[in-house]
């Protein structure tokens, strides 16, 4: 019941800033694809290079999607607003309010990623998305939303969150098997950045994408994270003394 | 029934409320005066669960308040000091949230949404969005909001702050007929002629400690009914008297400027809280 609640809010949300929402989840993706992929028209390993890019972007665009409906949003409710507030004096378990944000933070990242992917297959139809490539980009999306709210727990001012995003966000953004691949960096980061959740995520999306394996031990290692995070952020809203 | 018991709240070696012991009966207007920094709010936000005391108990109706206690939460709302919505929802987004939140159904929620609004007379404001409201619409919403759950005990920290002088009237009414319904009341407010009006009971607080506990007639009975106030150049000097003929008999034998009136709650503040920090 609870989720229902935090689910309606963001939907509500969702309805008054849609023009806006949806505008900020094309322009950075749209501008990768235009520039990296039909702009400098290139290959890798034989194959056009949007094969390899458009997984990538659609991945990366899930995880901002995510990332920023939460963060950001929560941030300001809980520092600014103060309505995060009513929240925690409210009878809702507080778990629930959690899932609620986690869950709607994976479907605002899959909109985002799915409005690329309505833009760009009808150009591209050669790549497969099919019901396993949802399910893993709404995964990679939860993972994203549940750091989300463990930064904007930890921010202690509004400038945090944007900061979080310059720091780890965006670096994954580049680095995570989105617009290269990461067998060419060197032994020992390889390891470290293939363990990122967005790796994971463009890995196998890139692998439906073109009807090979998807090696699924990258949902185990993203149900992990998403594991770890949604404790963090359960931690905050029921022991932490001062929210 | 609220019951505080050794009720402690530290921040980083500052001790913002220092062991109080308090108990509210049911039904009670209460009320929490003290300067700045008494521990008012923070003795409010442990009653909401927003903070967590450092040790201590709260008990509501006898049961543990925790934040996991939905059967207890459910009985209190807060009007937090703050203004504690989101900026982009309309009154009746803000309205239907704070119901759900409580698990009302959407029927209940928009019908008991008519009669709030109706009663503070937010109806024609409903689709203005919070940020678009002034200061006194903005605190009467959270009356509404706080009302809509139905309340059995009600926390106020600051209700009245940045309120004209009628909004203040008419929330002191609603508060009083609220009450008079049965609803516990605590308060927190810095107008000390408020507690005075409304409350039965208050207690004084200062430096997160609690001074006296007693209804308002009392603490000013044992200060002294009658109060002669003398103009000097550094200033009034007040001088309290129990009985209104030895004011007079003071009055008579004292030149320059004097004045008599009778004590207020104001005079026990300043005389026990005022002087001290003075």
């Amino acid at each position: 019941m609870g989720i229902i609640t935090i689910l309606w809010e963001k939907w509500r949300e969702f309805i008054r800033d849609f023009s806006r929402i949806t505008l900020a989840a094309m322009i950075a993706p749209l501008m990768y694809l235009v520039v990296f992929g039909w702009g400098i028209r290139t290959t890798m390993n034989g194959q056009p290079y949007l094969y390899f890019l458009i997984p990538g972007v659609v991945s990366l665009t899930t995880m901002n999607g995510s990332f920023n409906a939460i963060a950001q949003n929560l941030n300001v409710q809980r520092l600014y607003e103060k309505a995060f507030d009513q929240v925690i004096i409210s009878p809702t378990p507080l778990w629930q309010f959690i899932a609620g944000q986690i869950i709607a933070g994976g479907l605002r990242g899959l909109y985002a990623g799915g409005i690329i992917l309505r833009l760009v297959l009808p150009i591209e139809p050669g790549l497969t998305f099919n019901l396993l490539s949802v399910l893993i980009l709404f995964l990679n999306g939860t993972v994203f939303a549940s750091i989300g709210i463990v930064v904007s727990f930890l921010a202690k001012n509004h400038a945090d969150v944007p900061r979080f995003s310059n720091y780890f966000i965006m670096p994954m953004a580049y680095l995570c098997n989105t617009f290269f691949s990461t067998d060419n960096i060197p032994r020992g980061v390889r390891e470290v950045i293939a363990a990122l959740p967005l790796s994971q995520t463009s890995r196998m999306v890139r692998s439906i994408s073109t009807g090979e394996p998807a090696g699924l031990q990258g949902i185990v290692i993203l149900l992990v994270y998403l594991t770890v995070f949604t404790t963090v952020g359960l931690y905050f809203v029921y022991k932490k003394k001062n929210l | 029934m609220i019951e505080l018991d050794n009720l402690t709240k530290t921040f980083e070696g500052f001790t913002a409320v220092d062991s109080l012991k308090l108990r509210i009966e049911t039904g009670e207007f209460f009320g929490l005066l003290g300067p700045n920094g008494a521990g008012k709010t923070t003795t409010i936000g442990m009653l909401s669960t927003l903070l967590l005391p450092t040790s201590g108990e709260i008990r509501i109706d006898g049961e543990l308040l925790t934040r996991k206690r939905q059967d207890i939460k459910r009985k209190v709302s807060v009007i937090t000091q703050e203004y504690s919505m989101r900026q982009d929802m309309d009154m009746d987004e803000i309205m239907e949230y704070q119901g759900r939140l409580y698990f009302m159904p959407v029927k209940q929620i928009r019908a008991r949404t008519e009669e709030l609004f109706e009663f503070a007379g937010l109806t024609d404001h409903r689709r203005k969005t919070v940020r678009k409201l002034s200061g006194g619409m903005k605190r009467k919403l959270m009356v509404c909001r706080a009302l809509l759950t139905g309340p059995r005990i009600l926390l106020l920290d600051e209700p009245t702050a940045g309120m004209d002088a009628i909004s203040r009237r008419q929330m002191w009414n609603l508060l009083r007929q609220l009450n008079e319904q049965g609803l516990t009341i605590l308060l927190t407010t810095h107008y000390i002629e408020e507690a005075q009006s409304l409350c039965s009971r208050v207690a004084l607080m200062n430096g997160g400690r609690l001074n006296e506990i007693d209804t308002p007639a009392h603490l000013i009975r044992k200060l002294g009914a009658y109060a002669v106030d003398e103009m000097h150049t550094d200033g009034i000097h007040t001088r309290y008297f129990h009985e209104r003929s030895q004011a007079i008999d003071y009055l008579s034998q004292v030149q320059g400027q004097v004045s008599l009136r009778d004590t207020t709650l104001e005079d026990v503040f300043v005389e026990q809280i005022g002087k001290r920090l003075s």
